[in-house]
């Protein structure tokens, strides 16, 4: 293994270690559950369509709750660690910027699957319950999610480098909203045109697209993507993911400490 | 040798440290002494590369310490350091020292280095329920974790009872007759006088004196010395 992987791998078990035995971890995870267990409720005041139900809102609350821990702990994780000069002890060490900034994503994804792994479980097991036999397609639905967490993350460290965890909140839904609005904003500005369109068409460019990751909608009526379609989607991801942990690391390069 | 060439440094818009100049030969134990806010602590983060100089140069055996491989025979223990809260002290020295190449402690190593500092029955005990002292002595333990050739301690006996400061000077007394460098800031001056062979005191950013303890003292306690010191340069300053 390399010096710049094994570094970034301590750092990322560190991480991983401090995310999981988060009391804010456990708290979204819990309300999970429950709210998941719920859709079993929905599913029998649907008429007849309450694997369909249990489907669309279970897979739904997935994506929310991973959401949501992604942004509690994602937007304080380099933060955090400058406000209280625990990276002192980091840095000091023989390890580069770039190392801790690939090391906090990687410990931080780790959590958050595992909360997402937890939280599909129990979906698969009220979907078999309830006669819909095991969720092949559900499941890539949530691989899909995690693509997108892994942007989130990756967006939310790059905040967490220089501002605040409460603004980092508030750019990184602002990132989330614009970015699951793109195709719309686009559709929108060729109908009117001029400079809107050209602005409209520069954000398309350089934003990422986040309802490339969304097929929650797709699968419930069965609709798989094809395999190279899940590969332009996993290499977009991982482009995105990676500039977006470049810029943080030169950031972080050039902060005081 | 630690080699600190015309270092100067500025933090919003103030200058901190002004033209620092240092040599500390291998095996000395340095105290750096100064009144608050002289500049001790930028100096020790630019010369463990947490931060570089605007000019000057820091350098260790020649190397510059911003560059992450020089820092493979650095130690530091920053000033009332926190820690990860959900770790233990034994989860949190294996992450320290999973971060060096050169000197990876074995756990029978880092068993040794918690027993050193007398944290070792808690060692599977969230660092949360650690108490000051305890926690001073985790953060000397990981600066010792790598065996390095120099250490870097930030006010190190600050909040420790006279049990424990006496448990980290015997500690810091092996490590010079191994031939250690040790650098270290202090306001304790009695404790400095007592480890240090050689001083340097640094007033507003500007060095006053580097070099042995008696050639400073004069016959006087290094506290009294520091002080009139410094209370003369003030008095000088005011009358301007």
């Amino acid at each position: 293994m390399t010096t710049f992987l094994k570094h970034s791998y301590a750092v990322a078990k560190n991480t991983f270690k401090e995310g999981v035995r988060d009391k804010i971890f456990y708290g979204i995870i819990a309300f999970a559950f429950v709210f998941i267990t719920f859709t079993i409720f929905l599913g029998s005041i649907s008429l007849g369509e309450n694997v369909h139900i249990i489907r669309s809102i279970g897979l739904a609350c997935i994506y929310l709750f991973g959401v949501l821990t992604t942004l509690f702990l994602g937007t304080t994780l380099i933060y955090k660690e400058l406000e209280r000069r625990t990276l002192y002890f980091i840095l000091s060490k023989p390890i580069a910027r770039g190392e801790l900034v690939v090391g906090k994503f990687a410990g931080l994804l780790a959590s958050v699957s595992v909360s997402l792994l937890g939280m599909l479980a129990v979906y698969l097991g009220v979907v078999w319950y309830e006669g819909g036999g095991f969720d092949l397609l559900g499941v890539l639905a949530v691989c899909y999610e995690v693509l997108e967490l892994a942007l989130l993350i990756a967006i939310t460290v790059f905040f967490s480098t220089f501002s605040r965890p409460l603004a980092s909140i508030i750019y990184a839904i602002l990132f989330l909203y614009i970015g699951h609005s793109l195709g719309l904003l686009v559709e929108q500005a060729t109908r009117t045109g001029g400079a809107f369109l050209h602005l409209s068409q520069a954000l398309y460019y350089v934003l990422p697209n986040l309802d490339k990751f969304n097929i929650r909608d797709t699968i419930i009526y069965s609709t798989a993507p094809s395999v190279l379609g899940v590969a332009l989607v996993v290499a977009y991801a991982a482009l995105y993911t990676a500039l977006l942990l470049w810029l943080s690391s030169l950031l972080l390069a050039r902060r005081e400490l | 040798m630690i080699s600190v060439d015309g270092v100067s440094k500025e933090i919003n818009g103030r200058v901190v440290v002004d033209g620092l100049n240092l040599r500390i030969k291998k095996g000395t134990v340095f105290g750096f002494l100064g009144p608050n806010g002289a500049g001790k602590t930028t100096t020790i983060k630019m010369l463990v590369g947490l931060n570089k100089p605007d000019a000057g140069s820091v350098t260790i055996d020649g190397k510059a310490p911003s560059v992450a491989s020089a820092r493979e025979q650095i130690g530091f223990m920053p000033e009332a350091p926190y820690f990860y809260e959900h770790l233990t002290g034994l989860e949190f020295i294996t992450f320290c020292s999973q971060l060096f190449a050169t000197h990876r402690a074995s756990r029978e190593e880092i068993d040794e280095l918690l027993q050193k500092v007398g944290i070792f029955e808690a060692r599977n005990n969230k660092i949360t329920t650690y108490s000051k002292g305890m926690k001073q002595r985790l953060g000397f333990a990981q600066a010792l974790v790598n065996d390095p050739a120099y250490i870097f301690l930030d006010e190190p006996l600050d909040g420790l009872d006279p049990i424990g400061r006496r448990a980290l000077k015997t500690i810091i007394g092996e490590l010079k007759a191994a031939g250690k460098t040790i650098f270290f800031n202090s306001h304790i001056l009695f404790d400095t006088e007592e480890l240090c062979d050689e001083i340097g005191v640094l007033h507003q950013g500007s060095l006053l004196y580097s070099g042995p303890i008696n050639e400073f003292t004069r016959g006087k306690s290094l506290e009294e010395q520091f002080v009139a010191t410094i209370e003369t340069l003030t008095d000088v300053q005011d009358a301007r």
